[in-house]
C-alpha cells in the first residue's frame, strides 16, 4: 500500500514536472538579437555568439540567434541613433555609447555602472605592426614622426580605434614632455603628415596595410595587430611593442528601449553578462582581447606584451572632455589636419 | 750541341724531372692565382651590380607606394560617396509628377495633379446650354512619413463647384492611411466611401467622360475612419468604415446628425494567381452602406448632367409647400464586376439605394421607404492593342508621328438605366416635373497620347421613362461630350 502510494506520488511529481516542462517545450521562444559592434570584433563574436546560444538554450530552453553589425565605432553609434535596431551595443569606447544615450534616449545616461569594470568586459591597447625586417627601424612612437615613414591609422572622426591610436600618440608625447600640450599637438601634427590614407575603421586600416601593401607601420588595436601578424601575414610582418601605450577600454551596453520593444531584454542582459563569465572571458582572450578576469588573464599572459599602460584620465580626463577637446568639429584633430 | 742545349736548359729550368714537376706546380699555382683573381674581379663586379640594382629599388618602391596610395584613396572616396548617396534625398520629375524621398524612402512627398477641359453640346432643341468648362482642376499632394503612414490632400478648383456648411467642395481628399501590413490598414479623413465600382475608379482613368448612372446613387467622399486591406496581393480586398453619412452621390465633411453610416466592401480576383491568363482579369464583389439619415435628399441627373428628378422641397407647412426629406434608415447594396483580358474590358454594377423619407405638408407627415436603383454595363477595346485595365493604361507607343507612334486608341460603349421607386409619385415627387426613370446608351473614343495627356469624345443618348416623359422640364436626349485631360 505504502509502496503504491509512493509510486503514485512519484508519478504525480513526474507528471507535474512534465506539465511544467511541456509549456516551455511547446512555447520555446526563438529570439533574435542584434549586436551592433565596432570593426575588429568580428571573429570574437562569431565564437562568442555560438557559445552564448548554446548556453541560453541549456539555461532556458529558448533558441537565440545573434546577428552582428560591424563598422567604425562612431559610425555604428550614429546608425543606432538613426534607427538601427540594436538590442545591445559593444563599441570601442564609452563616448560612443554615451552619445546613443544622450541623443536617442534608448538607454539611460547612467548606463556605465550597470556592468562590472564600468561596462568594459575586456581591454586592449595599441601596438605597431611593421614589415618584416622593420626596414624603417620603428621602435617607438617618436619613430612615427620621422620623415619618410608612412603611418597607417584610421580616421578618428569615424573610428574608435583611431581615437585610441591618436590618444596613444598624444599620451606618449604629453607624458614624455612633462604634460606639454603644445608639444603633444605638434607631435601629432607631424604624425598625421605621415598618414597617407585615412580608412573609416580599424579593419579597413588593416586591409590597407596588410593586403594592399601600403605604409611602413600600422598602428592599431592589439588584437588586430596580433591577428594580422599571426593569421594574415605570417612571416611577412613583425610586431613592435612601444615602451608605453594607452589602456583601451571598449564598453558594452543593453539598448533598453529596443530590447524591451523586441521582447529580448532578458536574453540581451544575459548576453552581456556572459561576456564576464569565465567562458566569455576565455573566448575574449583567445581572440587577443585582454580579459578582466584575473585568472583567465594569467592563463593567457604570454600572448599579451608586458608594457606600461596609461589611462585616458591621466592624459586628458573623461570622454566628454576628450571628445570636446580633440575630436569635435574644430577640435585639435581638425586643427592638425587642416591644410 | 743539342745535348748541351738540353743539358743547359735543364740546368736553367730545374734541370731534373723533379724540377719539371715543380715547374708544373708553380705553373698551376700561377694559373690558380690568376683564376682566383678573375673570380675576385667577377665577384666585385657582381656586388657592384647588385648594389646598383638596390640603389634603384627605393625609387621604384616609392613609386609603387604612391600608386597604391592613390588607388586606395580613390577606393575610399568611392565608398564614402556611395555611403553619402545612401543618405542623400532623391528627387525625380517624370510622368508621375514630382517626387522627393529620403534616401531610405521612409519619407516621401509627391506633387501631382491635373485638369480636365470639357465640352458639352446638346444637339436639337434642348434647354441645356452648350458649354466649355473646367470639369476638374486638381492639385494633389501625397506621400509617406515614417515608412508606413501615407497621406493625401487633393483640392479642386473646377468650374461651378459650390461648397456648403456640410461639405467643402474644394477639399476633395484629405486623409492619412497607416499601413500596419498590406492586409491591415487604417485610414482616417475625407475620402471615397468604399461603395461604387466606377466611383472608386480614379478620375483620370474613366472610360467615359462622366461616370455612369449607378454612381448617382452611391456616396462620393465622406469623412470617417476605415479599416482596409489587400490579402494575397489582390486576391481579396476588403474595406469597412464608419462615416458621417451622405446623400446619394454626395460628399460630406460635416455631419447633419449624430448618426453614422457604416460602409463595407469586399472584392476579389478569384483567378489572379491561377495561371489562367484569360481569367486573371476577372474581379467581382459587393458593397453597401447602412445608416440613419435626416435631412435633404439628392436630386438625380442625367449623364448630360441635367436634372431629371427632384423631390418636393418647401417649407412643409401645407400641401403647396410640401417638403420631402430623409428621415430614417438608408441602406445601399451594390454587386459589381469587371473583366479585363488583353485589349478588352468590361465592367458592370447594380445599385439599390433605399431611403426612409418623410413628407411634411402640414400637421400629419407621410412616411415611406423608397428604393431607387440603377445599373450599367460598359465595354471597351484598345484598337492599338494595349492591355486594358481598371487603372491607368500606358500607351504602347506615345504619340510621335515622326517615330510612327500614334498613342493608344480605345473604343467604348455602355448602356445603363436609373429607376425611381414608383411609390415616389405623386406624394414625394411631382410626376410633371420628374421622370420615373431614364435609360441611356453611349459610345466613346479615347485617345491617350501618352501617360499624361488624353483626349476623349463621346455621345450619350437618353430616353426618359414615366408619365412625365414628354413634359419634363428638360428635353435632353442627346449630348456630345469632349474632353482634353492632362494628369500626372
Amino acid at each position: 500500500m505504502k509502496t503504491k502510494t509512493i509510486r503514485r506520488q512519484f508519478l504525480l511529481v513526474l507528471l507535474a514536472l512534465g506539465c511544467g516542462a511541456l509549456p516551455s517545450l511547446l512555447w520555446a521562444k526563438d529570439l533574435k538579437l542584434l549586436n551592433v559592434s565596432y570593426d575588429p570584433t568580428r571573429e570574437l563574436y562569431v565564437e562568442f555568439n555560438a557559445a552564448f546560444a548554446k548556453h541560453w538554450l541549456i539555461k532556458t530552453g529558448d533558441k537565440v540567434s545573434v546577428q552582428q553589425s560591424h563598422g567604425g565605432s562612431s559610425k555604428q553609434a550614429r546608425a543606432v541613433i538613426d534607427g538601427l535596431q540594436a538590442d545591445v551595443v559593444t563599441l570601442a569606447l564609452a563616448y560612443d555609447v554615451e552619445s546613443i544615450a544622450e541623443r536617442s534616449k534608448l538607454l539611460p545616461v547612467d548606463w556605465q555602472p550597470r556592468l562590472p569594470n564600468n561596462s568594459s568586459p575586456y581591454t586592449s591597447t595599441i601596438l605597431f605592426l611593421v614589415r618584416k625586417g622593420n626596414p624603417k627601424g620603428i621602435k617607438e612612437w617618436d619613430d612615427l614622426v620621422k620623415p619618410g615613414v608612412r603611418v597607417i591609422t584610421p580616421n578618428p572622426k569615424t573610428s574608435g580605434s583611431a581615437r585610441w591610436n591618436y590618444l596613444g600618440a598624444w599620451g606618449f608625447e604629453y607624458l614624455r614632455t612633462g604634460k606639454d600640450e603644445a608639444k603633444a599637438k605638434d607631435f601629432l601634427k607631424q604624425l598625421y603628415k605621415n598618414v597617407p590614407v585615412l580608412d573609416t575603421g580599424a579593419r579597413g586600416a588593416t586591409t590597407t596595410f596588410v593586403e594592399r601593401g601600403i605604409g611602413d607601420v600600422l598602428i592599431n588595436w592589439e588584437n588586430e595587430i596580433l591577428l594580422g601578424a599571426k593569421e594574415r601575414g605570417a612571416g611577412k610582418f613583425e610586431l613592435i611593442v612601444p615602451s608605453t601605450s594607452i589602456l583601451c577600454e571598449p564598453t558594452v551596453s543593453l539598448v533598453d528601449k529596443n530590447a524591451r520593444r523586441h521582447g529580448t531584454e532578458a536574453a540581451a542582459k544575459a548576453y552581456l553578462d556572459y561576456l564576464y563569465s569565465p567562458e566569455g572571458q576565455e573566448i575574449a582572450a583567445k581572440h587577443y582581447f585582454r580579459p578582466q578576469n584575473k585568472e583567465v588573464l594569467t592563463k593567457y599572459a604570454k600572448q599579451f606584451p608586458d608594457m606600461k599602460l596609461f589611462t585616458l584620465a591621466e592624459i586628458v580626463g573623461d570622454w566628454q572632455k576628450t571628445q570636446k577637446t580633440h575630436f569635435n568639429d574644430g577640435g585639435i584633430f581638425d586643427q592638425i589636419v587642416q591644410k | 750541341m743539342i745535348v748541351a742545349v738540353m743539358i743547359g736548359t735543364q740546368t736553367v729550368t730545374g734541370q731534373s724531372p723533379a724540377g719539371t714537376e715543380a715547374d708544373e706546380l708553380a705553373k698551376l699555382k700561377k694559373q690558380i692565382a690568376e683564376l682566383a683573381e678573375k673570380v675576385r674581379i667577377l665577384e666585385q663586379k657582381h656586388e657592384l651590380e647588385v648594389k646598383e640594382k638596390e640603389t634603384k629599388s627605393p625609387a621604384t618602391a616609392e613609386l609603387d607606394q604612391k600608386i597604391k596610395i592613390l588607388e586606395r584613396n580613390a577606393e575610399l572616396d568611392k565608398e564614402a560617396a556611395a555611403e553619402k548617396s545612401k543618405q542623400t534625398p532623391k528627387v525625380s520629375l517624370d510622368s508621375n509628377g514630382l517626387a522627393v524621398s529620403s534616401a531610405d524612402t521612409n519619407f516621401v512627398f509627391k506633387l501631382r495633379g491635373g485638369f480636365q477641359v470639357d465640352g458639352r453640346f446638346y444637339p436639337g432643341d434642348s434647354l441645356a446650354k452648350d458649354t466649355f468648362l473646367l470639369r476638374r482642376v486638381r492639385p494633389i499632394m501625397e506621400g509617406t512619413v515614417f515608412e508606413k503612414f501615407d497621406y493625401r490632400v487633393m483640392l479642386d478648383f473646377a468650374s461651378g463647384l459650390s461648397s456648403s456648411t456640410f461639405n467643402n467642395a474644394n477639399l476633395v481628399d484629405a486623409y492619412i492611411n497607416y499601413r500596419f501590413l498590406p492586409e491591415l490598414q487604417l485610414q482616417i479623413g475625407k475620402f471615397k466611401e468604399p461603395v461604387g465600382l466606377e466611383r472608386l475608379q480614379s478620375w483620370n482613368n474613366l472610360l467615359f467622360i462622366e461616370r455612369g448612372l449607378p454612381t448617382f446613387l452611391v456616396p462620393n467622399r465622406d469623412t470617417g475612419i476605415q479599416l482596409q486591406g489587400d490579402i494575397g496581393s489582390g486576391l481579396f480586398q476588403y474595406a469597412v468604415g464608419a462615416f458621417n453619412g451622405t446623400a446619394d452621390g454626395g460628399s460630406s465633411d460635416f455631419d447633419t446628425d449624430s448618426d453614422k453610416d457604416v460602409a463595407a466592401r469586399i472584392f476579389t480576383h478569384p483567378f489572379k494567381h491561377s495561371g489562367i491568363d484569360a481569367l486573371k482579369g476577372l474581379g467581382l464583389g459587393v458593397s453597401g452602406t447602412y445608416g440613419q439619415h435626416e435631412g435633404s435628399l439628392r436630386n438625380y441627373l442625367t449623364l448630360g448632367q441635367q436634372q431629371f428628378f427632384t423631390w418636393f422641397t418647401g417649407a412643409g407647412t401645407n400641401a403647396a409647400t410640401r417638403n420631402v426629406a430623409a428621415d430614417g434608415t438608408v441602406w445601399r447594396i451594390s454587386p459589381q464586376v469587371y473583366y479585363y483580358w488583353g485589349p478588352f474590358g468590361l465592367f458592370g454594377e447594380y445599385v439599390i439605394s433605399s431611403h426612409q423619407v418623410t413628407r411634411t405638408a402640414g400637421a400629419t407627415p407621410t412616411h415611406a421607404t423608397l428604393k431607387n436603383s440603377a445599373w450599367q454595363v460598359a465595354a471597351s477595346w484598345f484598337l492599338t492593342g494595349e492591355e486594358n485595365s481598371y487603372g491607368r493604361v500606358q500607351p504602347k507607343q506615345n504619340f510621335n508621328p515622326a517615330n510612327g507612334g500614334w498613342g493608344a486608341w480605345e473604343l467604348a460603349a455602355r448602356v445603363g438605366a436609373l429607376n425611381i421607386d414608383d411609390d415616389a409619385f405623386p406624394l414625394f415627387a411631382d410626376p410633371n416635373r420628374s421622370a420615373s426613370g431614364i435609360f441611356s446608351w453611349g459610345v466613346g473614343l479615347n485617345w491617350r497620347l501618352n501617360r499624361n495627356v488624353k483626349l476623349s469624345l463621346s455621345y450619350e443618348h437618353t430616353d426618359v421613362d414615366g408619365a412625365a416623359g414628354n413634359s419634363a422640364p428638360f428635353k435632353e436626349n442627346h449630348v456630345i461630350f469632349t474632353r482634353a485631360q492632362f494628369a500626372f
